[in-house]
């Protein structure tokens, strides 16, 4: 990080920012729900913003990639049927994102713009500035650590904010963040050397705070990229999955999906939808057939993607963010951290 | 998009969700994190439980047969024609018989019940599912004096012992089978009791493999073997007074093998322990003396009053439990009151300001076969009944047909007038889960078309039969419903809003334990194969499974495969019958025959043939009520 491009804001001034940031633009970010739960959704003030909660259980992957993504309008003419594009380029600030969360849209961006690009998704991101905050200790269960997606970021954010005390720093990664900054810049103050100072002691700590059981990817990518998990391994951890999608529901990187039309009034919106690589039906072809109709081949697909040394190569990352998610939500217990212990150990421990 | 914080409408689990629309239609889903039910953990039909509102074939506008075809109306004309349908059937001397149903709200079903007992004075009321809850739920009123077990699924995962009566709950009930998963990581003993192994068999410490419908023989062996090992809860057994030595010389016979012993041991000794009964094929008397045993086996041993341990008897679908308990019964009132329950009797003579019948009506299979007229709630008989056919030539023969629901289902065939409501997405009420949680379902988005919510639409009907019945909002149903269910009295109903539900408190047992001779089970079964239904609910044929692009799929994929129906069996049986995948084969039994593809069941015993409870219409002639002694040839 350059001292130079480093900003600082006084907490006192925070709310003078993001008020200005609600008069131009749509701001997302963790606040309250019901009886103490935290979703990111859409704030109307800038008290609404929890910033020093747990990570929320649904991660804002579905500000980019919303569950249900209308795709394009199908409508009949006088001379056959129109298909039109729908874009979605409403200016948003995603703010108070972890570091898993804003490494998780960089994933997703760099995944959707690949090979054929995919110009719903990458028109409705370019409009999205991601505004971080930096962990400056891990959360319950999480291990960004182990994946490059944390505590502390290099790249993949817009705006980087390091918690500080009495104020933060603002790191800016991008032009979309200094765009985001310019007009408040009467708030922001270049940071002084002890404080840019202070933010790598923050680091330091906490990657030091991480405990030595975290997720040992490098063993499992040797032994799942090789062949060398049995089928009966694969048969066991299946028997504790429950199938329920949860695991890819809540993955900042999982992007699979189904295609379908919905009709509205007088028309049609052809959407794309969350999908699971966990349900049966996600591979069942038209003639009945079913390339993945045994349970442990589902699993076992699911793994190979996330963390086989192929798609390491082709990603230049593995599929995940260590963001810990998977644990809470999974119905079973086949999160990634578990399975990636059994595909170590060779043994499933339940 | 805004959230709500919603409940999940499949099964009776209770979870709790976030629901949000975009363009004003349910868009997605987010799990609750702190939700004591589900604590962010949700099924797949949880998360993709927005889809069936937004993307289903929706009722939207009030319809009136004429000319023999549905045709668009104003309410005014639907109301009507409604209210008049019924008074005219009801003039000509002939039955009017109300459907609730578990996929209506508490408020919905309530005022279904006060229709018929109230306003059209008739004691035909009940729900499509109820035979396959309300039995066992007597068993249990049998011996513990109360139309309920005890316990939440949390108490699953604190549990040393879990015994569990398959079905197959990691499909039925995928957020009980997460807390038996989890339980058995922590190191709990799962013995399960069925004849398929399924996922949770397979997870099992012990199994107990039994022919389908032949559950009691361990039920009734699991008592003999504490009663004979003296594992009692002495205070439990003396408070029942002589009523258990009539037990005690009743199974004193009963001899059952080392397993189950083993399993009767580890239940008795442990601190917390559980019963889970998923739902099972069987008779309206076995499944009573079932819950009966199961009753039994838990009181002696001091379970059943246990803090942290459970007795849990998992309802088929979404809101059963709640439409039994407001009132949706032909022989109970409001409350699991029993008709001659005179306090319960005035209660609703006031409040509804008309003597509400006492006799007892007619169940849903005699109802909808012999009622003349029929008002169905949010509810497709043909879809749920077990014999479609009959479902289907009953209601065809109707004078009169007013169904209300979201969504078009096969009930609208025989409609004659049909009144378009609210799906969960848009509705605002209560449900109440297996556990006794009640909360609320509340509305993400707004009604299509004209749709109108349930409550509003019954409480427009009793007003216009001559009801008092001026409700500002779904919470003044509830509000009554609470003055006439008693165990809701002392809930902290604060926590409807303010927190996650409410669970009425546990009153404990306290001298309420009934214990006495258990009828014998039936004796060793034939050398034939059985055949059985996989279950007793098809969620491929449920408007929220049906009409949503992800969960249809598989159901879809199999009826597309085997239209003419399939059966399962071992990859054994196959191999001695000489067919191969896909093949087709007769199955004979008592009552008829009928030839179908089967299918290799991995792990399913020689002996057992699984028909899929979907498929029970082209296996008719065979099945009977689900269990059947059969042969199986190659066709």
């Amino acid at each position: 990080m350059q001292a130079s491009s480093a900003r600082t804001i006084g907490k006192e001034r925070v709310g003078e920012w993001l008020g200005r940031l609600l008069t131009t633009t749509e701001v997302i970010a963790p606040a309250l729900a019901h009886a103490g739960d935290v979703l990111f959704r859409r704030i109307s003030s800038p008290a609404e913003v929890q910033w020093d909660t747990d990570n929320p259980l649904s991660p804002p992957k579905q500000v980019v990639l919303p569950q249900t993504d209308p795709l394009a309008a199908i409508r009949r003419g006088s001379d056959g049927f129109t298909v039109e594009p729908v874009y979605d380029e409403r200016s948003r600030v995603l703010l108070a994102v972890r570091s898993c969360d804003a490494k998780g849209i960089a994933f997703l961006t760099s995944m959707h713009g690949a090979d054929l690009p995919d110009t719903a998704y990458l028109r409705r991101v370019a409009a999205v500035t991601v505004v971080s905050v930096a962990c400056t200790k891990p959360c319950p269960l999480g291990f960004c650590i182990c994946c490059d997606a944390g505590p502390f970021l290099a790249d993949s954010f817009d705006v980087q904010l390091t918690d500080l005390g009495d104020r933060f720093l603002a790191e800016v990664g991008s032009e979309k963040g200094s765009r985001l900054l310019e007009p408040s810049a009467d708030l922001f103050r270049p940071a002084a050397v002890n404080e840019v100072e202070r933010r790598r002691e923050l680091e330091e700590q906490a990657k030091r705070a991480f405990g030595p059981e975290t997720c040992h990817f490098a063993s499992a990518m040797r032994r799942v990229s090789t062949g060398r998990v049995s089928a009966e391994l694969w048969d066991e951890i299946a028997g504790s999955c429950l199938e329920c999608g949860a695991c890819n529901f809540v993955c900042p990187t999982c992007y699979c999906f189904s295609v379908k039309d919905q009709r509205r009034d007088g028309h049609w919106v052809r959407c794309r939808t969350w999908d699971s690589c966990q349900f049966r039906a996600f591979t069942l072809e038209a003639s009945g057939h079913n390339p993945r109709q045994d349970h442990r081949e589902r699993v076992k697909r699911r793994f190979f993607h996330k963390v086989s040394a192929q798609y390491f190569r082709r990603d230049g990352a593995i599929g995940c963010v260590g963001c810990g998610r998977c644990v809470k939500v999974c119905l079973g217990t086949t999160d990634m951290p578990a399975v990636v212990a059994a595909i170590r150990e060779g043994a499933w421990h339940g | 998009m805004d959230t709500v914080l919603t409940t999940c409408p499949f099964c009776p689990s209770g979870c709790g969700f976030y629901l949000y629309a975009c363009d004003g239609r349910p868009a997605g889903v987010m799990a609750s994190e702190r939700h004591p039910a589900s604590r962010g953990r949700l099924c797949a039909r949880g998360w993709s439980s927005h889809e069936a509102s937004a993307w289903g074939e929706r009722l939207t506008a009030p319809l009136v047969r004429h000319d023999g075809r549905l045709r668009p109306v104003s309410w005014e004309v639907a109301l009507e024609a409604a209210v008049e349908g019924m008074v005219s059937t009801w003039r000509g001397g002939r039955a009017i018989g109300v459907l609730g149903s578990a996929r209506a709200t508490n408020e919905e079903n309530y005022l279904a019940a006060r229709l018929a007992r109230g306003a059209l004075q008739t004691p035909h009321v009940d729900s499509c599912l109820a035979a396959t809850y309300r039995p066992l739920l007597d068993g249990l009123a049998g011996v513990t004096g109360r139309h309920a077990g005890r316990g939440t699924i949390a108490d699953l995962e604190g549990s040393e012992v879990i015994l569990l009566f398959e079905g197959d709950v990691a499909a039925t009930h995928p957020q009980v089978a997460g807390a038996i998963v989890r339980a058995v990581k922590a190191g709990s003993r799962l013995v399960v009791v069925g004849s398929v192994a399924t996922q949770m068999a397979r997870l099992a410490a012990l199994r107990l493999t039994v022919p389908p419908g032949r559950e009691r023989g361990i039920a009734c062996g699991l008592v003999a073997e504490v009663i004979a090992a003296g594992q009692l809860d002495t205070a439990a057994v003396v408070s029942s007074g002589s009523g258990f030595e009539t037990l005690r010389r009743s199974v004193a016979g009963i001899k059952s093998g080392e397993t189950v012993s083993r399993a009767a041991l580890w239940y008795a000794r442990s601190t917390c322990a559980a019963i889970v009964v998923a739902p099972l094929v069987g008779g309206e008397g076995e499944l009573r003396q079932l819950a009966g045993d199961l009753a039994t086996l838990a009181g002696v041993t001091g379970h059943l009053d246990r803090e942290g341990s459970a007795l849990l008897i998992l309802p088929v679908r979404g809101n059963l439990r709640g439409a039994c308990e407001v009132g949706v019964s032909p022989d109970l009132l409001p409350g699991f009151a029993p008709l001659d329950d005179d306090e319960t009797y005035r209660r609703l003579h006031a409040l509804w300001g008309v003597a509400p019948v006492r006799e007892r009506g007619l169940g849903a299979a005699d109802l909808i076969a012999e009622c003349r007229g029929l008002v169905i709630v949010a509810d497709d008989p043909v879809s749920v009944m077990p014999s479609p056919a009959a479902a289907r030539a009953a209601l065809k023969a109707k004078d009169c047909v007013v169904v209300l629901d979201a969504f078009a289902t096969a009930a609208l065939d025989a409609a004659t007038v049909v009144l378009p409501i609210a799906s969960f997405a848009e509705n605002h009420g209560t449900v109440t889960g297996l556990d006794g949680r009640v909360q609320r379902v509340r509305a993400a988005a707004p009604l299509p078309g004209e749709a109108r919510p349930g409550w509003a639409v019954l409480a427009d009907m009793l007003r216009r039969l001559g009801s008092a019945a001026e409700y500002h909002g779904a919470d003044e149903v509830r509000q009554e419903i609470a003055l006439v269910v008693p165990s809701q009295a002392g809930a902290r109903w604060q926590d409807l809003d303010d927190g996650w539900g409410v669970i009425a408190p546990d009153r404990g047992l306290a001298g309420l334990l009934s214990l006495g001779a258990l009828p014998p089970p039936a004796g060793p079964e034939g050398t034939q194969a059985v055949a059985v239904w996989d279950g007793v609910f098809d969620w491929g044929s449920d408007p929220l499974v049906r009409y949503s692009p992800t969960l249809c799929r598989d159901a879809v994929a199999q009826r597309k495969l085997f239209p003419r129906g399939v059966v399962e069996m071992s990859k054994e049986e196959m191999e001695r019958l000489g067919v191969r995948q896909g093949w087709s084969v007769r199955v004979r039994s008592q009552s008829g025959e009928a030839v179908a593809p089967a299918v290799v069941r991995p792990g399913l015993a020689p002996g057992v043939v699984v028909v899929p409870y979907a498929c029970r219409e082209a296996l008719a002639a065979v099945m009977g009520g689900g269990i059947a002694q059969v042969a199986v040839e190659r066709a």
